[in-house]
């Protein structure tokens, strides 16, 4: 797909701005703090519904202002396509999809995919489980809606849950109704489970060949899930049983916690390079690439599941890759429309032969160089 | 700073304090009222006043009646071996304007809902209990909403039921009829497809 127009209105350090795109690479250069990464930060909110900067809407607002407005206008195979999102002081936010408003969040996703790398991303390889568990669940949620739905479902039922446990310890009499929670996780999580599972597998195969050709084939890259709850199968009946099993199994020691402790909320994701721990053992180098291989792959997913290449959108990252990496990223170019914040362009490689459109950015002000 | 009269003030005040109803239209409603013919107004408020006072809860399913046991319990044409749990007394009123439920009722005002601090002895399960050892029962069909709380009351009961021999069902949930397909979410359609059935 490709982000043909985007309109921003009181959005950050931007009073107004328009700007339309024709080429395959955009870059916006331009010194620090002068705007480059909310501009991206905004292409990334209209895909997903968030920030991957904050939580708080507010903070995205122009200082003074009650409203700020993000317009998209992507092109895809199926044709053209209208987001827009209003972010107010105090409420939800407002998300319309070719010019019909959508009540839910999920409903924005699969119109505009996008891969975000910044150089934040390195918690992905460092950082708690978490940060794992979300990139696997965007990755899914962008092609898979009912997977977003179910991700949403289920921390509503382990909050019952959770709430549950701990009101069993002043009332004892409310423990039968332990299992009725038992069940709807279970049914939930097995199938988020067995979603990752397929995620994973098919990951793997292409984060390793992507692996090897931005490493010379000097490094082979492997992951793998590692669920909290014991399963031999990725059929989700068969988890489903398990997880039950499990849940049960940890009635009192949940209890005792007052939350619960094996589920798919607890699962991780291993990163090894050449059969070593890349969180541990692993260089600054090799956990950089590491992540560059996993987002890279990640497109080849979205590619795979939709017949469609995401935006992708790299913030600030070329400066810390060395020459050869920046050129296997820019090699993607051709095929996927890419957005780059740097502070100087002309230390890119291959600009020139790309056709790339340059904007340079200067205290909220985007001029084409 | 009050634009309007006490009396004015305090009738927009109390109408404001009603569901689906802002500022503007307890505005709109009070200066109605005010317009209105003085015997209309006593109609209304003597209305009013009445509900509270007239209004009970049967005693049998929960459901709002003049008398302790309401019509529908009541009615010697409505089958006694079926019994619909709902959530709310307004679900009385939906399933009965189909026509079709010809069994009655039984309102457990409300769901479990921990995050709520709503267990069990919160809501009327005990009644409903009670009501099962009537040995004219076969068949109780949970009609509590598909959403997360209602799905785990559902089940919860349903697992005190069966091992007392009761056949215990769950409404279909899917595809609204009528609707287009086109315009139903992806949750919605993979729930149909789950609950599809041979033609």
């Amino acid at each position: 797909m490709r982000l043909r127009e985007l309109g921003l209105i009181n959005y950050r350090n931007y009073i107004k701005l328009e700007l339309a795109f024709s080429s395959n690479l955009i870059i916006f250069s331009g010194k620090n703090a002068q705007g480059k990464t909310n501009i991206l930060e905004s292409i990334f909110l209209s895909s997903i519904g968030r920030s991957h900067r904050t939580s708080r809407d507010r903070e995205i607002i122009l200082k003074g202002e009650k409203e700020s407005r993000v317009r998209a206008l992507v092109e895809k195979k199926e044709g053209l396509s209208l987001i827009e999102i209003a972010l107010a002081q105090n409420e939800n936010k407002k998300i319309s999809i070719n010019g019909m408003a959508a009540d839910r969040l999920g409903e924005l996703m699969g119109h505009i995919n996008s891969v975000l790398f910044s150089p934040e991303d390195l918690r992905l390889v460092k950082g708690s489980p978490t940060e794992r568990r979300r990139f696997i669940d965007m990755g899914i949620s962008q092609t898979f809606p009912r997977y977003f739905y179910s991700l949403q479902r289920y921390n509503k039922i382990l909050g019952h849950r959770n709430n549950l446990l701990k009101s069993i310890g002043e009332k004892d009499s409310l423990r039968k109704t332990l299992s009725v929670w038992d069940e709807q996780l279970s049914e939930t999580g097995a199938y988020i489970i067995s979603r990752r599972l397929k995620f994973i597998e098919d990951l793997k195969i292409i984060a390793k060949r992507t692996h090897r050709e931005i490493s010379f084939d000097e490094e082979e890259l492997d992951i793998s899930y590692i669920p909290s709850i014991e399963i031999d199968s990725d059929n989700t009946e068969a988890i489903m049983k398990e997880y039950m099993k499990t849940l049960e199994t940890n009635h009192n020691d949940d209890i005792r916690r007052g939350r619960t402790e094996k589920g798919c909320h607890r699962d991780d994701l291993n990163i090894f390079i050449n059969g070593m721990d890349v969180r541990n053992f692993g260089s600054q180098g090799q956990q950089r690439t590491s992540v560059l291989s996993l987002k890279l792959s990640e497109i080849e997913m979205m590619h795979k599941e939709t017949g469609e290449y995401p935006l992708l959108l790299l913030d600030d990252v070329m400066s810390e890759l060395d020459q050869y990496r920046q050129g296997e990223l820019i090699s993607y170019f051709d095929k996927v429309q890419t957005f780059i914040t740097t502070t100087d362009y002309g230390n890119l490689p291959h600009i020139k032969d790309k056709n790339a459109e340059i904007y340079i950015v200067n205290k909220g002000k985007v001029d084409k160089a | 700073m009050n634009y309007y009269i006490e009396p004015i003030a305090r009738l927009i005040n109390e109408l404001s304090r009603l569901p689906g109803v802002g500022s503007k239209t307890a505005q709109r409603l009070a200066f109605h009222i005010i317009n209105m013919p003085e015997e209309h107004v006593k109609s209304l408020a003597k209305s009013i006043n009445e509900v509270k006072g007239h209004i009970k809860y049967c005693h049998t399913c929960g459901n709002i009646s003049e008398e302790d046991i309401c019509n529908i319990c009541r009615n010697p044409d409505r089958d006694p071996s079926i019994i619909c749990v709902v959530e709310d007394i307004r679900d009385v009123t939906a399933m009965e304007k189909t026509r079709e439920f010809k069994g009655l009722y039984h309102v457990l005002n409300g769901t479990i809902s921990p995050m709520d601090g709503i267990g069990p002895d919160d809501i009327r399960i005990k009644e409903l209990l009670a009501r099962v050892q009537d040995n004219r029962l076969e068949e109780v069909i949970m009609a509590t909403n598909p959403n997360i709380e209602g799905e785990a009351t559902a089940i919860y009961i349903s697992k005190l039921l069966k091992p007392m021999g009761i056949k215990t069902t769950r409404i279909a949930h899917g595809l609204p009829v009528g609707g287009d397909l086109e315009y139903a979410d992806q949750v919605t359609i993979s729930k149909a497809l789950e609950g599809r059935r041979e033609m």
